[in-house]
């Protein structure tokens, strides 16, 4: 059944000086899976996707992509951060045909590969302007066709939507989700909207305050296309939200 | 949008004609038969002499050939030292090993005005061309170097991170990131540094040359003739105003995508 685990977390911790923020975590991560990540403000959650990544090397444990040390020259990982990350003097389709770029794909296939994702996240009558001229979810919405277009085996989202407007944010996640599912990436999603968290993922992983640790691995079986207000999602949420209290 | 621009358009020329039609008039009626007018040509006098001097030459060549020369020297000097420039500022910038060596060396070197130089280039290099280079050069270094070095430092940490996430090597950021993204900085700088070129230029000169505006101007003072010293002073003017223009154009052109293009 190994084979069937994208990302495998063992014992991680990490500390900073003196001050413990991750504790001993230990958790599994499926190939396709669509994990939300929920957990008081300030509890460590960047941290833990910056040791995923290997911004920051954890103090000590190991996280395995494919059954391997992750290594970003090998693994196919993407990373839509929080802040914007448009290169602002690239129009739309140099901005998503970038990553492909990088990863020395050939001309042909980065100007196929940029039509089919410029045309699945809207944004195809734009792809000559530049970031300046853009709006703020039109600019994220190029940052994750950027992700996209690299076809990635691992997609790590850190609070994508923290600041967009409801109405925009239900949008994105709407079409985040048709792009999960077209593509099968596996998706780690971080996030302290516990709303958010329950539309999009199959499983929630919720953390406590610092020294961090995991409170519960929930399973998130409910039908798509989920509704907000239907009597089981809230009963999930506010099962989140109990989980989550520290107060 | 249009309609607007066009009529900001209309009034920043209506008011550019006012201010210097009115300076003109100041200037004619100060020099009018009066005791300053000895001193101090009229505008008719020096204009009709500037436009004279289209054809009938000043010492060995007509005003648009001491412009040539001129210009052609701050060319050589501005080119080389603003090449070096950028690729010392932006190295400085991403390289924090090169910061550490040139740094402190340029800090020293930065404050020094290009003419106290003036000197020193004359022993290394005499009186001929290398030491107008070599001035030129040093006023255009430090200001086109501070500004690419700010550039590459003020890089946004988000990109390069990003770039790095999908796999980028240094030398891949360094190219694809670090330098598209000082390129604002970078043309601010080249732009100070042709504003103090062209002054350079005309000092280096004042000090020795049989050719160029700034021995026009000298010239003017050695023969005592304030009229050919005002014509050389209103040629370093239009053409140190058509370049900071040129430059702007330039700068719109290639920094459209950032707000200091627009």
């Amino acid at each position: 059944m190994t084979d069937n685990i994208k990302v495998k977390v063992r014992n991680m911790t990490k500390k900073f000086g003196d001050l413990l923020v991750l504790d001993d975590i230990s958790f599994d991560v499926h190939k396709g899976e669509f994990l939300c990540i929920v957990g008081p403000t300030g509890c460590g959650k960047t941290t833990f996707l910056n040791c995923i990544t290997k911004l920051y090397e954890p103090t000590s444990g190991e996280i395995l992509v494919n059954n391997e040390p992750v290594n970003l020259k090998k693994h196919n990982v993407a990373y839509i951060f929080q802040e914007y990350s448009t290169m602002p003097w690239l129009t739309v389709e140099q901005n998503v045909a970038f990553g492909l770029e990088i990863k020395g794909v050939d001309k042909e296939t980065i100007r196929r590969e940029v039509d089919e994702v410029l045309e699945m996240v809207g944004l195809m009558d734009y792809r000559n302007y530049y970031p300046v001229e853009l709006s703020t979810s039109m600019i994220q919405r190029v940052v994750i066709a950027r992700a996209f277009a690299t076809k990635p085996e691992l997609l790590l989202m850190d609070e994508p939507y923290g600041q967009l407007d409801v109405e925009l944010r239900f949008k994105l996640e709407d079409e985040l989700l048709k792009l999960w599912k077209k593509t099968g990436t596996t998706v780690i999603f971080i996030t302290h909207n516990i709303e958010e968290a329950v539309y999009l993922s199959e499983n929630i992983l919720v953390l406590t305050n610092k020294p961090t640790t995991i409170k519960r691995n929930l399973e998130n079986h409910l039908p798509r296309p989920r509704n907000v207000v239907d009597p089981e999602f809230v009963k999930v949420r506010n099962e989140v939200t109990e989980l989550i209290k520290w107060w | 949008m249009g309609r607007f621009k066009d009529a900001a358009k209309y009034e920043k020329t209506i008011f550019a004609v006012i201010s210097i039609t009115t300076f003109l008039l100041i200037w004619y009626l100060v020099t009018k038969d009066t005791e300053l007018g000895k001193v101090l040509a009229g505008p008719v006098t020096v204009f009709g002499k500037f436009f004279k001097s289209f054809t009938e030459p000043l010492g060995t060549h007509v005003i648009p050939g001491h412009i040539l020369w001129s210009l052609s020297r701050v060319m050589v000097g501005y080119v080389v030292a603003s090449i070096l420039g950028i690729i010392l500022g932006v190295t400085m910038g991403w390289s924090r090993l090169v910061e550490a060596m040139f740094r402190p060396l340029f800090e020293i070197i930065r404050p020094i005005p290009p003419i106290a130089w003036i000197p020193l280039a004359i022993l290394w290099f005499g009186l001929g061309e290398l030491t107008k280079y070599f001035l030129i050069a040093l006023a255009t270094f430090s200001n086109v170097t501070m500004n690419a070095y700010s550039g590459a430092k003020s890089v946004d940490p988000v990109l390069i991170g990003a770039a790095r996430m999908l796999g980028a090597s240094d030398s891949r950021i360094f190219m694809t990131i670090v330098l598209p993204a000082s390129v604002p900085h970078i043309f601010a700088g080249l732009q100070i540094a042709l504003g103090s070129a062209w002054a350079t230029v005309v000092a280096a000169e004042m000090v020795r040359s049989s050719e160029g505006v700034g021995w026009v101007i000298i010239t003017g003072q050695d023969t005592n003739n304030s009229v050919q010293i005002l014509v050389g002073i209103i040629a370093v003017g239009i053409i140190g105003y058509v370049l900071a223009i040129m430059m702007r154009q330039i700068e719109a052109n290639l920094c459209s995508w950032s707000e200091r293009g627009k």
